[in-house]
């Protein structure tokens, strides 16, 4: 499997160190990150997105640096509570990554207004943000996310500020999305179930400076389905990953 | 539903200038109060009407003085706030030189700048851009730094430029801020030539009220005031309305 995402004994952090020797490779896969509040899961996205300098170690996206991946337009980025653009519609608001840094090339074969109707939005495509619910916003978040057709895709706790019913639908949502093409994505979030039911491996980790506290990979068969979270089996994974959180 | 209230507040307004112009005209009368103390509102009416072409030709003048000025000023201001905006050294240095502008009384340093500029429509539009810069800075600076952050940490895994992402992102985010900047700077502004004319000028309306004040004509300086008045308002609705078109998305706008 060709490694998308490297990291090589990383260490980063603000003013005091957040993240201590990471090593984490990230194939065409869904790995989920899982950690307490606080624990350094978005600092650990922001290093793979090369919004952060590590203080030590290297970081590969793609086998260069990150910073050349995000000019070449290669990344996608879902952040917790997407605010988007309120002065643009969610066609438009879909639109504007294809409106920047216009000099890269981006792969998308799938149209603006189509990646709006894969998410279920076509009857909102003319209405601005302060119209739509949190979980109609985080759908146009993931829209515009898919639209430059990333090969890597960061998500940041997408589901965190949403209501219990809306996330279970948004899960579904994302498996159909895992099923349709591969990609490597970075999932992070501090919920385990939903951890094991998205994600080929969960990584947790812990402590302070944060560092991988253990691995478990989810041999839960694909296409998932949400009734997977009632087998022997979800449970003793989701008990795997609970015990490296401890 | 807007146009509606819009009339109802218009119809409010209306009622209570034209309750207390009926008081005061009935104060004046009954107790027969001096016109060069107080004069009745149906003379200060009657004089609006003889004198309107000197009221609208000398308003015309304090208004373009201040709409010069307004420009100036809060163009200046929010070039100096996107400088500011974009580097924390810059910031540091220019804010302090601001607050200088600031704190520098307006009233004494017009008659300088007539010194200075002399007699014609320079000096207050000097001043109304003085008056009105330090608001719009400071309106502009906090907006432009307003910028939600995981949008700018959008963008800039897309590989946005600055300059993309100060379009895209940092100047709409500051519209709501620009524009109550607007708001305040615009009365200023009239405020600024006003006070430019008084200290020296042959035009304007601040003209017209410092000779008014001379002859102790009180009947075209309450006239002036009026119509300086007026101005001010039709300013601000004019304000009022590129708000909401242009923030029609903002909840602010939405909600009135």
């Amino acid at each position: 499997m060709p490694v998308a995402i490297a990291l090589h004994g990383v260490s980063a952090g603000y003013k005091g160190p957040v993240l201590r020797d990471i090593d984490l490779e990230v194939g065409n896969e869904v790995v989920a990150i899982v950690g307490r509040s606080g624990s350094g899961k978005t600092t650990l996205l922001r290093l793979i997105a090369g919004l952060l300098e590590p203080t030590s170690g290297t970081v590969d996206l793609l086998g260069v640096a990150p910073a050349i991946a995000r000019r070449r337009k290669r990344i996608g980025f879902v952040p917790q509570d997407a605010r988007l653009h309120p002065w643009r519609t969610v066609r438009e608001n879909v639109t504007l990554p294809l409106e920047v840094n216009r000099a890269a090339r981006t792969n998308g074969h799938v149209s603006p207004d189509e990646w709006v109707a894969r998410m279920g939005l076509s009857d909102a495509i003319d209405a601005y943000p302060h119209q739509l619910s949190g979980g109609m916003r985080q759908r146009v978040a993931l829209a515009r996310s898919l639209v430059i057709d990333p090969e890597v895709l960061l998500m940041d706790e997408p589901l965190a500020s949403l209501d219990e019913l809306t996330r279970d639908d948004l899960r579904g949502e994302l498996l159909r999305l895992w099923e349709g093409q591969a990609r490597s994505v970075v999932y992070v979030t501090h919920d385990i179930e939903e951890a094991v039911l998205l994600a080929d491996r969960v990584v947790v980790i812990g402590g302070r400076p944060a560092a991988v506290r253990g691995e478990v990979r989810i041999s839960l068969a694909r296409p998932r389905t949400k009734a997977m979270r009632r087998e022997p089996l979800f449970y003793n994974l989701v008990e795997a990953v609970r015990k490296h959180l401890e | 539903m807007t146009a509606r209230r819009t009339f109802v507040d218009l119809a409010v307004a209306l009622v209570a200038i034209a309750g207390i112009a009926l008081v005061l005209e009935v104060w004046t009368r009954v107790m027969s109060v001096p016109s060069y103390l107080l004069p009745a509102p149906s003379a200060v009416g009657a004089r609006m009407a003889a004198d309107a072409g000197l009221l609208a030709r000398e308003g015309g003048v304090t208004l373009s003085e201040a709409a010069a000025g307004f420009v100036i000023g809060t163009s200046v201001a929010f070039v100096l706030a996107t400088v500011m905006a974009s580097s924390r050294p810059l910031e540091r240095t220019l804010f302090p030189l601001a607050i200088l502008v600031k704190l520098t009384p307006i009233v004494a340093i017009a008659p300088l700048f007539t010194l200075w500029f002399g007699f014609g429509t320079a000096p207050k539009v000097a001043i109304a851009a003085l008056i009105t810069f330090f608001p719009m800075l400071v309106n502009s600076f906090v907006g432009l730094r307003s910028a939600d952050l995981q949008e700018v940490a959008f963008l800039e895994t897309l590989g946005a430029s600055g300059r993309e992402i100060f379009r895209h992102l940092r100047v709409p985010s500051a519209l709501p801020y620009l524009f109550s900047g607007a708001r305040i700077s615009l009365n200023l502004a009239l405020i600024g030539a006003v006070i430019g004319e008084w200290t020296g000028a042959d035009r304007g309306l601040g003209r017209v009220i410092f000779v008014a004040n001379a002859n102790l004509d009180l009947t075209i300086l309450f006239g002036a005031v009026l119509v300086l008045a007026a101005i001010g308002i039709a300013a601000n609705a004019f304000v009022g309305a590129a708000e909401r078109r242009l923030l029609h998305w903002h909840p602010i706008a939405v909600a009135t």
